[in-house]
Order: C-alpha cells, then sequence, then structure tokens
C-alpha cells in the first residue's frame, strides 16, 4: 500500500505533465510542435530556476518567501552596474542575492525566527532596497548594455539560451543534492531534524546553505529576466513568488522536507508553464490565473504533505 | 537559568535576564522614548494636527492587527490580509454608490464585505483544519486567490466610491478625530472584549499556550480555529472598507504592502509568534510605534524607500526578542 502511494508521489506530477501537454495539444496541435516547446521549454527557465532555490530550501522543512524580492532586486542591480561593469555585474548580482539569502538564513537559524517571517522581513528588506536603488522605477538597458545579454537572450544550435542555463542549474542542483555531504544532510534534517540533531549534524549551517544557495538562484533569476525583459524593475518579478512555490509543490517535493528533489521541480514548473499557456489559449483572464495557482498551490500541498511529522498543524 | 538552557545558547544567560526584565512593557517604553526622540527632533511631532494624522494612519493597520493578532496567539499565522482585503474593496466599490455601475446599497454593502471578509476567512480556517496544511500555506494560497479575482473583476481600472457614509469614514470629524479612528476604536473594543470576557478568548490562549493540553482538557480546538480565522476575515473586509474610504476609490492592489506592515504591527507590540502570549493592546501599541516611525522618518526627510527596510529590520528584531530560546530547539 504504502509503496503503491510512494510510486504515485514519484510519477504522479510526470503523468499529469504528459496529460496536459497532450490535452492542450488536443484543443491546438500546433501547441506540441517542436518549436512551441522550445518556447514553452525558455518560458519556463525564470520559474524553474527559481524554484529549484526555494527546493533546496523546502527539503530542510523550511520556507524561503524573500525569492520575488531578492529577484526584482538582483534585475536592478544588473540594469544599474551593467554599463560601467559589464560583465562582472552579473557575477556581482548573483552574489548579492546570495547575500540576502544569507541574512535570511542567519535572522532564521542564529535568531531562531521561523523561516517564513524571517525570509518575509529580510525580502521586505531587499525590496525597499530595490525601490530604493532604482527611485522605483523601471531602468531600460540601453543598446551597448542589450550587447552583455546575448548570452541569456540568444540561441545556439537553434536552442535558445535560456533552456541551457535551466539545464545547467537542474545539473548543478542535482550534483549538489546527491553528491554532496550538504545534499544528504538537508535530505536527513528534512526527514527528521531532531534525529539529524542527535546524530551531530551541524544542522544550522546546512540550513543557512540552503539559504545562501536560495538566495544565488533567486539572484540568478532575476538577471535571466533583466536580460528577457532588457529592463530592471524594483516590482519585475512580484509575480513569481507563488507560481515557483506552486511548481516545487506540485512537482511532488512536500512542504513538510525530506521529500523532493531539483528534477522533480523541473516537471513542477513544466506543468505550471503548461497550465500558464492552455489557460492563456481558452483566454483566461490573466490575474485569475493567480487565483487559479493559488487553488493549485493549496491542493497540491494538501497532496503531498507528510501529516505524520506535525503531530499539531498551526 | 538552569546549565543545560546555557549550553543551548551561549550568550543566552544576559540576554534572557534583560528580555525578562523589560517584560511586557517593552513596547510601550519603546512607543515612549521613539516619541519623545522623534519629539525632540521636530517640534511639529507633538502638534495635534500630527498627532491626529497618526491616529489616522494608524486606524487601518490596528484594525487588520486586530484580525491577525487572535491568529498569531493560537501560533498560527494569516498571510491573507492583502487577497480579503483587496477583495472586500473591490466589491464594496461595486455594492455602493460608485462611478461604474447604479447599485447603491449603502451600509447594507458594508454588511455584506464583512460577511465576505468572514466568509473568506471561514475558508483560510476550513482548509487549514480540514485539510490539515499548515496555515501559512493555506493562507498563502487565498492571499493570491482574493487578489486574483479582485484583479480579474476589475481589470486595471480604478472604481470612485461616491457613496457618502463611506467617504464620511475618512472626510468627516467627531472630536478633531476623523470618523475612520473611532470606528478603529470601537473594533479595538470589541476585540479586547472578546479576548478578555468570552470563552472563546481564553480558548485561543490554551491553544496558542500548548495545543495537545487544550485538546486534551475538552477544547473543541479545530471549532476555535476555523472560528478564529473567520473572526480575522471579518476585521480584514472592515479594513477593505476603511481603506476604500480613504483612498476614495477601490482598485485591485489597494491591499499592496498592508500585509507586512501589519505583521510588523503585531509582532512589534509583542505578541510573539511562538503563541500564547500577547493581545490586542499589544497590537494598539505595536501598530502606533509603526506608525510614528513612519510619520517620524517622513518628518525627517527619510526617503519612504528606506521605511520598507526599517520595517523588515523591526519585524526581525522583534520576532528575535519575543522567541522563548529555552523552549524552542527546533525552528522551521
Amino acid at each position: 500500500m504504502r509503496s503503491t502511494r510512494e510510486l504515485a508521489r514519484q510519477f504522479m506530477p510526470l503523468i499529469t505533465l504528459v496529460v496536459l501537454v497532450v490535452a492542450v495539444g488536443a484543443f491546438q496541435p500546433q501547441f506540441v510542435n517542436p518549436a512551441t516547446l522550445l518556447q514553452i521549454a525558455s518560458d519556463t527557465a525564470t520559474l524553474f530556476v527559481l524554484g529549484a532555490g526555494v527546493t533546496l530550501v523546502i527539503m530542510l522543512g523550511g520556507i524561503d518567501l524573500s525569492i520575488q524580492s531578492v529577484a526584482s532586486l538582483t534585475s536592478v542591480i544588473v540594469a544599474l552596474l551593467l554599463g560601467q561593469l559589464g560583465y562582472l555585474a552579473f557575477p556581482v548580482a548573483v552574489a548579492i542575492g546570495a547575500g540576502v539569502g544569507l541574512l535570511s538564513g542567519l535572522a532564521h537559524v542564529r535568531l531562531k525566527i521561523p523561516s517564513f517571517i524571517a525570509s518575509l522581513a529580510i525580502g521586505g528588506c531587499a525590496a525597499g532596497a530595490a525601490l530604493l536603488l532604482s527611485d522605483a522605477r523601471s531602468i531600460t538597458l540601453g543598446e551597448t548594455e542589450r550587447g552583455y545579454t546575448a548570452w541569456i537572450t540568444g540561441r545556439a544550435l537553434g536552442i535558445p539560451n535560456e533552456v541551457v542555463i535551466g539545464a545547467i542549474v537542474l545539473i548543478a542542483g542535482t550534483v549538489v543534492q546527491r553528491y554532496t555531504a550538504f545534499g544528504r544532510f538537508s535530505t536527513a534534517i528534512g526527514a527528521g531534524e531532531p534525529a539529524a540533531i542527535a546524530s551531530g549534524i551541524r544542522v544550522g549551517l546546512h540550513k543557512v546553505t540552503a539559504f545562501v544557495l536560495s538566495g544565488a538562484a533567486a539572484g540568478l533569476a532575476g538577471v535571466i529576466l533583466a536580460g528577457r525583459l532588457a529592463s530592471g524593475s524594483p516590482t519585475l518579478a512580484n509575480q513569481l513568488l507563488l507560481p515557483a512555490i506552486a511548481a516545487v509543490i506540485v512537482g511532488g517535493t512536500a512542504i513538510t522536507g525530506g521529500v523532493g528533489s531539483i528534477w522533480r521541480t523541473l516537471v513542477g514548473a513544466l506543468i505550471i508553464t503548461v497550465v500558464r499557456t492552455g489557460m492563456t489559449f481558452l483566454n483566461v483572464d490573466i490575474f485569475l490565473q493567480q487565483a487559479v495557482f493559488g487553488a493549485v498551490l493549496i491542493i497540491a500541498v494538501a497532496l503531498t504533505i507528510d501529516r505524520s511529522k506535525i503531530p499539531i498543524v498551526k | 537559568m538552569t546549565a543545560a538552557a546555557d549550553a543551548v545558547s551561549p550568550q543566552g544567560s544576559a540576554w534572557e535576564r534583560w528580555r525578562r526584565r523589560l517584560g511586557p512593557w517593552a513596547p510601550v517604553l519603546v512607543l515612549v522614548l521613539l516619541s519623545i526622540a522623534i519629539g525632540i527632533a521636530n517640534d511639529r511631532f507633538f502638534s495635534f494636527g500630527n498627532l491626529s494624522r497618526i491616529a489616522d494612519a494608524a486606524s487601518i493597520p490596528l484594525v487588520l492587527g486586530l484580525g491577525i493578532t487572535f491568529i498569531i496567539i493560537m501560533g498560527s499565522i494569516d498571510l491573507s490580509i492583502e487577497g480579503v482585503l483587496s477583495f472586500g474593496a473591490v466589491v464594496l466599490s461595486l455594492l455602493v454608490l460608485n462611478g461604474v455601475n447604479d447599485n447603491d446599497f449603502g451600509l447594507l454593502g458594508v454588511v455584506i464585505v464583512l460577511a465576505i471578509g468572514a466568509g473568506m476567512g471561514f475558508v483560510n480556517g476550513a482548509i487549514h483544519v480540514g485539510l490539515r496544511i499548515p496555515s501559512f500555506m493555506a493562507t498563502l494560497g487565498m492571499w493570491f486567490v482574493g487578489v486574483g479575482i479582485g484583479n480579474a473583476i476589475l481589470g486595471g481600472i480604478q472604481v470612485r466610491v461616491n457613496d457618502e457614509l463611506i467617504r464620511a469614514l475618512a472626510l468627516e470629524r467627531l472630536f478633531g478625530f476623523k470618523y475612520q479612528v473611532w470606528v478603529a476604536l470601537l473594533a479595538l473594543a470589541g476585540a479586547f472584549v472578546i479576548e478578555r470576557y468570552t470563552r472563546f478568548g481564553r480558548y485561543i490562549y490554551a491553544i496558542g499556550g500548548g495545543e495537545d493540553l487544550a485538546d486534551l482538557s475538552g477544547i473543541k480546538v479545530r471549532r476555535i480555529r476555523i472560528l478564529a480565522f473567520t473572526l480575522a476575515g471579518a476585521f480584514y473586509g472592515l479594513g477593505g472598507v476603511m481603506a476604500v474610504a480613504q483612498q476614495g476609490s477601490a482598485f485591485a492592489l489597494i491591499g499592496s504592502d498592508r500585509l507586512f506592515t501589519t505583521v510588523t504591527a503585531v509582532v512589534v507590540g509583542g505578541t510573539a509568534l511562538m503563541g500564547g502570549a500577547g493581545g490586542v493592546l499589544n497590537t494598539l501599541v505595536g501598530a502606533l510605534i509603526v506608525v510614528v516611525l513612519d510619520n517620524g522618518m517622513v518628518l525627517m526627510g527619510v526617503s519612504p524607500y528606506v521605511q520598507q527596510i526599517v520595517l523588515g529590520v523591526l519585524i526581525v528584531v522583534a520576532v528575535a526578542m519575543s522567541v522563548d530560546r529555552i523552549r524552542t530547539r527546533i525552528v522551521k
């Protein structure tokens, strides 16, 4: 019985994705041609990168609500620095994202503040910083600056570079999860924190690391967005928090931690994008789509959550 | 202080002693010191005009904060404030005398919006309790559902509200303060009575203090939880009405950034996120601290964007001070 459930958990997201693609394809045959599918893949890249980062935090049983503010902040930073620093602006932006993640992680671990409130607060600071730096305006990239973003917007061998970036993040994330001490310990901590503490795992260190990586991923997502939209703005990523978390959960990573992986988040992100594309085909209002994702998120959480881990649900 | 506790956090002892000595009066002390400091820096601060402005600005955060206080006392959280407020505001603007359709429900419209708020809160509670998913997740969903539907109804447009009763909230004055300040105080009185003199009020403290014990002593925990979320939703609905009054119109993003201010107000007031401690009077003090700080920064010419950063830092400091480090080993 249990193994059936495990199997279902393992493959449900993938089956859902295939069914969705077929369903949308049945209504709109042009949906299932290589060009459209590649477009979908590149549309998914930003969402996936955001989701991949937050997956690492959710694996530990925490949550990072600062990702959209971090991504907006780094889009502003790229837009401001690209003219002076050139390519150096990108690593600087990602590093600042990681720095914000570090702050969230430290506030959470050192001050023992629940992760959702620590990341909400630090995210608020990041949003404030983005408003301050940009003077609450959208900053458009100039002609020369756009030259530096070709690695985001261009294509190699017919494949959009964003897809390649997404693939690199997928590989890197999987390696981190499977073959590093951090990855193994994360799963252990998420599966049972008291046992992890008792066996001498440095829980605090790994939690902070997860937040730093999540911040860096959000920073990278902001960089990609800035390249894609040729601008930086303090509200650029504002609608992405919910879809990103939904992508993680829909992919089958449990909000209670311990179960999940980056590739599941990829499947989840693709589901979100296909659902969104499908809704656009069906002329569902773009704002109503947010409401749908809210509902999808709740259903997915209810299906994947491990209730044995939380005797008291707060 | 036991040796074991010291071992958990090395610098814990001095910090804990300091925290305990200041105890529950810390928020009031902060409010007074803050006011004096700003008053010294700028003598306009204590003018009646400015104090009345502070009362105005505090009224919506207070009303929203009252609602979420009940939730936080239980040790849960409600992230749906902006969703409920926005949706309520949008519906209100379409029910009362407005610039878009011919409706003119007046006070009935307000009652309907309060009911809608309560209904959305009920759904929050039912999802949280019924599906057994953490409250922050259930209400995160409702946040986006509320704002999304509000957005879908109005698109990008702004609906002007011409209803005199509602406009009066933010325009007419009684004893020098706007009606909305009195409405907020009435809401405070109501919340205070609920907290102190009803069984429900006692039960939410019991749940926050130790849910397993509350359950064993026969409290219908699930029912109380749903009731608390329902009540909170009604307060957010009222907040929506007041927001429409203040803006003179409704738009889908009318709730933006209010969650942040509200949570800051509640935790800065001394209501612990762990649950079981604090109350609506703390929320009054917290709302005043947030608004006074805001007002002081405006008086001193600090950029409005810096204010959000200050609020973020404030949340971290306030929560850090209220966490009982001895009782909690695992924080998620």
